[in-house]
């Protein structure tokens, strides 16, 4: 272990400047959790410890439609972001020299935009009738064949899909950014050198080079689309007939609106534990190896 | 030489189209903002006459402006708490290396993999005990516990990189180990305490979940409920409705037009990981 010039009586005594963060850990985190579990364990307004909840789960058809939402919502947004993020943040630290920060900024500025504000804008433009995308229809002569995106159940879930990578896109190119400056130009020299250019220089060079962007974008993404609410709820509240339904959505409805906090709480056991087999995969994957940024330097 | 060229025209108009795409719903939004009730149901990008008016309807409502007061509070002190904690954790686990210091770093980067979605039922219930509920501290708390993963791995990779013959030299000229973290060690984080700081701000402004379950008393509500409590009366007035959607969006997005160039190159300069 490494030596530190404070003494050796800091060991413990330096628990007391890591003890606010941990007390609050436990009181929002550990002990809501613990909570959590208890909760899922009873019936709502019945005593006594039963596995109800879980077993109506099975049976449950929104629920298993949340559930097959939540995963298409982490898979499609965390593939479909990082291919995209990747490819603009390639172009734009090998391709461009000036204006390289005011894309950034420019590309960045709707993360810093509430997704509930996100979520009426976009609900305007899917409008029929009078949405931004109904005039493009218009434009183009075929406003007869326009689809009412947010009512089909068919396309519900990919129109607000489409709002959160329009919204993240700028945060995955950030970070790109950030891993792909952080390579030493004498790796890229030696490519070359060795005649590795183009699409062969991106996939064999750049892109192992920020394996460790990958790694915690894939890990981010995976989360934050696992916690979706604000888009559904303001866009369709699940709807139309519970077809864009997600885990959040679900936990909000059955546990708010319907009060069966019970119930909520079994389906965010489910929540939590698609969360916890995500991060087991990655620190699997990267043996601990958690990056944001300049990751291929040590 | 040419192809070279070309291909760089190509790749500014890629970039250039992808930015605009990606700027086109604000430009449509505030847009609206300016329009007057009869063509604000026209759907184009850009309808003419454009008017002040809706700005004039909704800066006259009043209890407006409670919604950003709230909104600071919480932000503000979500952020300095964040700072603050994610300073002393990472010192204990970084500098003096205490017993344990893997474990506790690691439970604390948990929160970064907790979807705060499957903890809104129990931690409603947790806040409500400790009566919280329409309370700052029910939102500054669990914000502030979930930004902790965050802070800690920027605060603690900045740490790392810190040169222990610093803190020799300061603990041989008799300094406490507070003293050195904040007269030696503190001053030299600040690109990293930025990242986190702007991080945390965006954060904690725009969370909407827990504070739609923890702020039903409408005096205490944040501004990511307002989209929500104008949504019904301005249904007839889009152009007052997104009025209230364009000022909302202009706090935190000069924020971080303000700050973008230290945040990025706070990013750009550290390692950070964990």
């Amino acid at each position: 272990m490494q030596a530190t010039p404070y003494g050796h009586g800091t060991k413990w005594r330096g628990w007391i400047y890591a003890g606010p963060s941990l007390i609050l850990f436990a009181l929002f985190m550990v002990f809501p959790i613990v909570e959590n579990v208890v909760d899922s364990l009873y019936r709502n307004g019945v005593p006594g410890l039963t596995l109800f909840n879980y077993r109506a789960m099975l049976h449950d058809v929104t629920f298993g439609i949340a559930l097959k939402n939540s995963l298409l919502w982490l898979v499609l947004t965390t593939v479909v972001q990082m291919a995209i993020g990747f490819f603009v943040a390639v172009l734009l630290e090998s391709r461009i020299r000036w204006g390289r920060g005011l894309y950034r900024t420019l590309l960045f500025l709707p993360m810093a935009i509430t997704p509930t504000v996100i979520a009426i804008v976009f609900s305007n433009i899917y409008a029929p009738d009078y949405g931004l995308l109904f005039g493009v229809f218009k434009l183009l002569g075929i406003a007869s064949r326009f689809p009412a995106l947010l009512a089909s159940a068919r396309t519900v879930t990919y129109a607000i899909i489409v709002v959160n990578v329009w919204q993240w896109i700028g945060f995955y190119v950030l970070m790109y950014s950030v891993g792909i400056a952080n390579i030493s130009p004498e790796v890229l020299d030696a490519a070359k050198v060795d005649g590795v250019v183009g699409w062969r220089r991106i996939w064999y060079i750049i892109s192992p080079m920020v394996r460790s962007t990958h790694m915690s974008l894939m890990i981010l993404g995976a989360i934050q689309a696992l916690q979706q609410f604000p888009l559904i709820y303001l866009m369709t509240e699940g709807g139309p007939a519970n077809s864009s339904q997600v885990l959040g959505s679900y936990i909000f409805q059955t546990g708010f609106l319907e009060s069966n906090m019970n119930y909520a709480s079994a389906v965010s056991i489910v929540l939590l534990v698609l969360a916890l087999i995500v991060a087991g995969v990655q620190l699997l994957v990267t043996r601990g190896n958690f990056a944001i940024g300049g990751g291929t330097r040590s | 030489m040419i192809e070279r060229r070309q291909i760089h025209v190509g790749a500014y108009l890629v970039i250039s189209a992808i930015t605009l795409l990606s700027l086109l719903p604000t430009i449509y939004m505030v847009d609206l903002s300016f329009r007057n009730p009869v063509s604000s149901f026209s759907p184009s990008l850009i309808a003419g006459h454009p008017t002040l008016a809706n700005y004039q309807t909704v800066l006259a409502n009043p209890g407006f402006m409670h919604y950003f007061f709230n909104s600071v509070m919480v932000s503000l002190s979500t952020v300095a708490l964040t700072l603050a904690f994610s300073v002393f954790c990472g010192f204990a686990i970084s500098r003096l290396r205490i017993w344990g210091h893997n474990f506790v770093f690691y439970v604390i980067l948990a929160g970064l993999m907790i979807p705060l979605a499957g903890l809104i039922v129990p931690l409603t219930m947790t806040l409500k005990s400790m009566g919280l509920l329409n309370n700052y501290l029910g939102l500054i708390g669990p914000y502030t516990a979930i930004g902790s993963g965050f802070g800690l791995l920027v605060i603690k990779g900045a740490m790392d990189n810190f040169p222990v013959e610093l803190e020799e030299a300061a603990v041989l000229d008799g300094a406490s180990p507070s003293r050195t973290l904040f007269q030696v060690i503190v001053p030299t984080l600040r690109p990293s305490l930025l990242v986190v700081a702007v991080w945390q701000f965006l954060y904690a402004w725009n969370e909407f979940f827990l504070a739609l379950v923890v702020m039903t008393n409408p005096v205490m509500k944040t501004v990511p409920l307002m989209p929500l409590q104008f949504q019904g009366p301005y249904m007839t007035d889009p152009g007052a409705l997104f009025a209230v959607l364009t000022l909302i969006s202009v706090v935190p997005m000069v924020v971080y037009a303000a700050l973008q160039r230290s945040f990025v190159g706070g990013l750009m300069s550290g390692s950070i990981k964990g």
